[in-house]
Formats: C-alpha cells, structure tokens, sequence
C-alpha cells in the first residue's frame, strides 16, 4: 500500500468518532461469538449485545465533553455540533432499548436471532455519524446504511407474508426516496461547482462550501430544485405529507421492535440531518420556509385525522408519529430564525423516545405469534389482569398526548413557545399570521390526538362487553407474555423519567437550551 | 454538433423521469425496480457530466460510492422479493394489500 495514504489513514482522528467504531465493533463481535460459541450457548448473545451496549452509553455519559465541537474532522466530511454527544447517547439509548424489545419480541419467532442486534447496531452507528455528517457523500453513504438495514429489519420475520410485504413497501419506497435525495444532491454538486458563478467551490459537496455558493448566488433555478429535491428525501425518513404513504402498513408489518425503531431513532436521525440542512439552505430560507410550511401544516392535520380510525394499534402509533413529525417540523421552521428551537426539539424527541418504548414495551408483551395483529380489542381488561402493563400504557400514551405533569407535555410547549418566539421575525414570503396560523393547526391535533390515545387507554381500562365463546371457538385475542423482572424494571425506568422529565427538567432542559 | 453540458444534463433529466414514473405507473415489482435502478443511473450520469465540466474529481468518486450502494440494495432487495415470492405466489403490487386497517 502507498505509504502517503497509510501515513494520511493515521492522520486522521480515528478517537473522535471512538463510539461509532465501538458500536460498529460491537456488532462484528457479536458474529464472532456466534461462530465460536457452542450451540447451546447462543442465548448470551443477545446479553453481550446488552451489555456492551450499556458500557458505550456508560462511556459516553461518562465523556459527556468529549465531541470535540465545531472542528471538521477527516477533511471535513464530518463535523461534531453542539448536540452531537447527546444524539450519539440518544441513538445508542434507543439502540439498546431495541435490543431489549427484541429480546422479548424474537422468543416468539423461530428465526435466528443474532443478525437482528448486529444489524440494529450498525444502523445506530450509522445514525451517529449521519447526524454529524457535514458532506454529501458521507451523508448519503450513512442514510443509505441506515435504510438498507432497515429493509432487512423490516422484512427480518420472512416466515410471515404481512411482513415481506411491509419489507416490499418500504424498499420500494424507500429506494425511490434515495432517488429524489441523489438527484437533488447531484444538481447541488454541480450548479454549486460550475466555476463561471460566483462562489463555487472545488469542494461543492461540503456543506460550508454549499453554504457559501448559496450565499453568493441568490434564486438560481437548478439549486432551488436541488434544494427541494433533498428535502424531499430527508421528509420521507421523517415521514411528513406527502412522503407518508408508507407508514401505516410497513409499521403494522414490520416486527414490533423494529416499528418502535423506526419510529424513534429512524425520525430522530432524519430530524438531525434536516436541521443541518436547513442550516446550510438559509440562504434559500424563504423557500425552505414555504415547503416546510406546508409540509407541517398538511403532515398534523393528515396524521391526526388518519389516526382517529385505526384499529390496530400500530397503524394507530404510526400515524400519530406521522403528526408528532408535523410537530417537530413547525419546530424546524422556527430553528430557522430562532436557534435554539432545534434544543427544543432534540428535548421533544426525548420525551417521544422514553413515551415510545414504554408503550412498544407493553406491546410485545401483549402481542402473539402474529406481529402484524395487534388490534385495539385485544386490550380489553389488561388493567384488570396485568396492572402493572396497564400502568405503564396509561403514562406512555399519556405523555405521547401531551398530558400536563408528563415529558411529553413539556416537549410540545418548548416547540410551541420557540414558534411563537419566531413569529416575530417571520421568514420570506410568510407572515407572522402564517406561524400563528401553525400553531393553531397543531393544537387543533394535539386535541384530536387525545382522542385517539384516551381510546386505546379506554379499551385497556373499561369493560367492554364480549361475545361468550361459543363451543369450539378460539378466542382470538393472543395470549400476553409474563412480564420478566428486568423487563419491569426497563418499562418501570421509562415510565418514571416521563413523570420525573415532565415535572423537573432542570438538567437535561438547560444543559440542552444552553447549548 | 458538439455535446455539451446541456445535453447530458437533458438525457439525464429524462432517463430521471422515466424510472420515477415507471415506479408510479407500472404493477411488477421487477419492473417497478428496474425503474428505481434507471433513477440511479440517471443521477450518475448528470454526477459525471458535472464533474468533467466543472473539472473536479468528486463527482466521479461519488459514482462508485452510488454503484456500491445501489449494489448492496439490489441483494437485500431481489432477496425480499424472492422471499415474499415464495410466500405468496405473487409480486403484483394490485396483489399484495394483505395489510389493511
């Protein structure tokens, strides 16, 4: 090998990025164990996996100062931001989680069981990276490790037909989301490196270098386009309106520890890379404004409304996420005047994250063999049998509503107030109407949603009256699965940080706003 | 006649359009990826028309990283639809709306 590229290799600072080769390195382990491991012994796979994925977040609450902020790291195609740490013990908290769920979630399954905690870590690592990505190659090359795992995850139970058919919508979607991203970055690469304009850059894949062409080249027609193009990629991660189509059937098909994966670190990571590149798009703000706009405006209205008739329950969650994306996305329009709206949703997404898992926690409990059949009936008298279950749910839901003394709550009035604050500078062509106007549209959802959730509570809490089984009738609600004393103290561990982030937030909120 | 920049630009544009709306319009899930594939294509071939006329290397470099992608996308890819064909003795996408509410 050339000895200027060995001697370039050691130059760079493989030590910033230590977490994602951990969690990278963590994944190749876990096959090698399951190579040299004797049959029987495979069962310690999933706890190895646990385990080192505890010590990396251990590791890096412990190096809570460790990214090394604001410097380009390996010639520039990444650069660590003032939340990068906290998203790296986000994607890597939610990771674990998953694992967890899928301990749970696989045991019911005759599949092997190793591949899904390796596929699950790398696409965490790959998350980590994607949310410091500061180049367009490095981005693409992350979202698409991202979404290949997650075609694998989708369709992981391939015993199932609901579920290869979830895998077949969101590869198809999925694909043609990437599509519309690269042909928007490639008209970006090349209007922003043609040197007759003013401000071009040899380097036009860079981020800075795009925000300094973009600057000196106000309303050119080929990066407009490329500019809606990304974005429309990037809302298809998040699943805004009009990129939302797949959502309700690959989340009802796909394996429950793999809906609740999608539906916090795959948003979170979509977020985090739609707020860098509003960042690098401001000087297009008025564009980018208008489409998010609208994108928000339709994804709370959209989301909320296809919810309300839902009986399966992870039909139900996955268009309510749709409406907490169109949540966040005002947010998103707010970061544009107003910086400290991205802490705002970062602490938004925190709260969803811990909301989230407890819910989806309580679900594979409560599901069967059948993944994709989790229907609202199917909670009738869990209160009853299983309080604790019944517990859990109450505060999940209730926090993903928006509750008062819970995180969820809290994380809906930090967005809200930061949109209010940016109201008074409104961005191109909206007024300051146009942002009231937002915030109207997301009350009027926050409304509806109660709805919907205060039903599923309903359905676990309140008689309904059933049929007595005929003779030779099954009852076709699955049987629940016990609940194992960590399990208890994980769920347990959720649902009391939603209570205790819901009434103090003192250090995550100010360490986050601070930034 | 000379081909410029513009040309390649318009071949791609088109070969762009062509797989997006084969991928709305048509019903097999092959054809419906060979259209997604022709998407790809189509940005590789605008990423090195741009490179050459603005005579950096990146774009030229970013067409591997692509390939490479593209590649390990059509292995999980035909691998699902050969699972789910198996299953269910079909890839029509008319034919496959199993999950419903």
């Amino acid at each position: 090998m050339n000895p200027e590229l060995i001697q370039a290799a050691a130059d760079n600072p493989w030590m910033a990025i230590a977490p994602e080769i951990a969690l990278a390195g963590l994944a190749l382990l876990l096959l090698v164990a399951e190579i040299f491991l004797p049959k029987s012994k495979h069962g310690l796979v999933p706890s190895i996996s646990v385990a080192g994925q505890l010590g990396i977040l251990v590791g890096l609450l412990v190096n809570w100062n460790g990214a090394s902020v604001g410097q380009p790291l390996f010639n520039g195609l990444l650069m660590p931001g003032a939340h990068t740490q906290f998203l790296r013990a986000f994607f890597v908290a939610s990771s674990l989680l998953v694992s967890v769920l899928g301990v749970v979630a696989l045991a019911k399954q005759k599949m092997p069981k190793v591949e899904f905690f390796v596929i699950v870590q790398v696409v965490s690592a790959a998350m980590m990276l994607l949310s410091q990505a500061n180049h367009f190659v490095l981005m693409f090359v992350a979202l698409e490790t991202v979404t290949v795992g997650f075609y694998i995850l989708v369709s992981y139970v391939r015993t199932n037909p609901l579920t290869l058919e979830a895998g077949l919508k969101y590869l198809i979607t999925g694909a043609l989301s990437s599509g519309l991203l690269l042909f928007g970055i490639v008209l970006l690469y090349g209007v922003a490196g043609n040197p007759t304009l003013p401000g071009s850059s040899a380097d036009s894949m860079n981020f800075d270098a795009l925000y300094g062409f973009l600057q000196a080249n106000p309303g050119n027609f080929l990066a407009s386009l490329g500019i809606v193009l990304v974005l429309s990629g990037v809302a298809f991660k998040i699943g805004a309106v009009p990129f939302q189509i797949w959502i309700p059937d690959v989340y009802q098909g796909a394996p429950t520890p793999v809906t609740a994966f999608l539906a916090v670190s795959s948003k979170a990571a979509g977020f985090a890379i739609l707020l860098t590149l509003v960042n690098v798009f401001s000087p297009y703000a008025g564009l980018v404004a208008t489409v998010i706009a609208i994108m928000a405006a339709a994804t709370i209205l959209f989301g909320n409304l296809a919810a309300l008739t839902q009986h399966n329950v992870k039909r139900l969650l996955g268009l309510s996420g749709v409406s907490h994306a169109g949540y966040l996305l005002i947010g998103v329009l707010a970061s544009l005047t107003v910086p400290v709206a991205a802490s705002a949703i970062y602490f938004y997404l925190f709260a969803y994250l811990l909301a989230s898992f407890a819910v989806f926690g309580v679900m594979t409990h409560v599901a069967g063999e059948n993944d994709a059949d989790q229907e609202l009936d199917h909670y009738t008298d869990l209160a009853k049998t299983n309080p604790f279950l019944g517990g859990i749910l109450a505060i999940g839901l209730g926090s993903l509503a928006g509750i008062p003394p819970l995180a969820g709550f809290m994380g809906k009035l930090l967005v809200f107030m930061t949109v209010f604050a940016a109201a008074g500078a409104p961005v191109g062509p909206l007024t300051a109407g146009c942002y009231y106007g937002l915030l109207g549209v997301a009350i009027v959802g926050v409304v509806i949603s109660i709805y919907y959730y205060f039903g599923w509570i309903k359905a676990a809490y309140f008689d309904t009256w059933r049929a007595p089984l005929l003779e030779g009738e099954t009852d076709p609600t699955p049987a629940r699965t016990p609940v194992a004393c960590w399990m208890r103290l994980t769920l347990g561990l959720l649902a009391l940080a939603s209570v205790v982030l819901g009434l103090y937030q003192g250090p995550v909120a100010g360490w986050l706003l601070l930034r | 006649m000379t081909v410029g920049l513009n040309e390649y630009l318009y071949l791609s544009a088109v070969l762009f359009a062509i797989g997006f709306l084969g991928v709305l319009v048509r019903k097999n899930t092959l054809i419906i990826y060979m259209c997604l594939e022709l998407m790809l294509v189509a940005s590789t071939v605008a990423l090195v028309a741009f490179s050459r006329f603005n005579g950096t290397m990146d774009g030229n470099v970013f067409v591997f990283f692509i390939l490479t992608v593209a590649a390990a996308e059509v292995a999980v890819g035909l691998a699902i639809i050969v699972a789910l064909f198996r299953r269910r003795q079909t890839i029509e996408v008319g034919e496959l709306n199993a999950l419903k509410n």
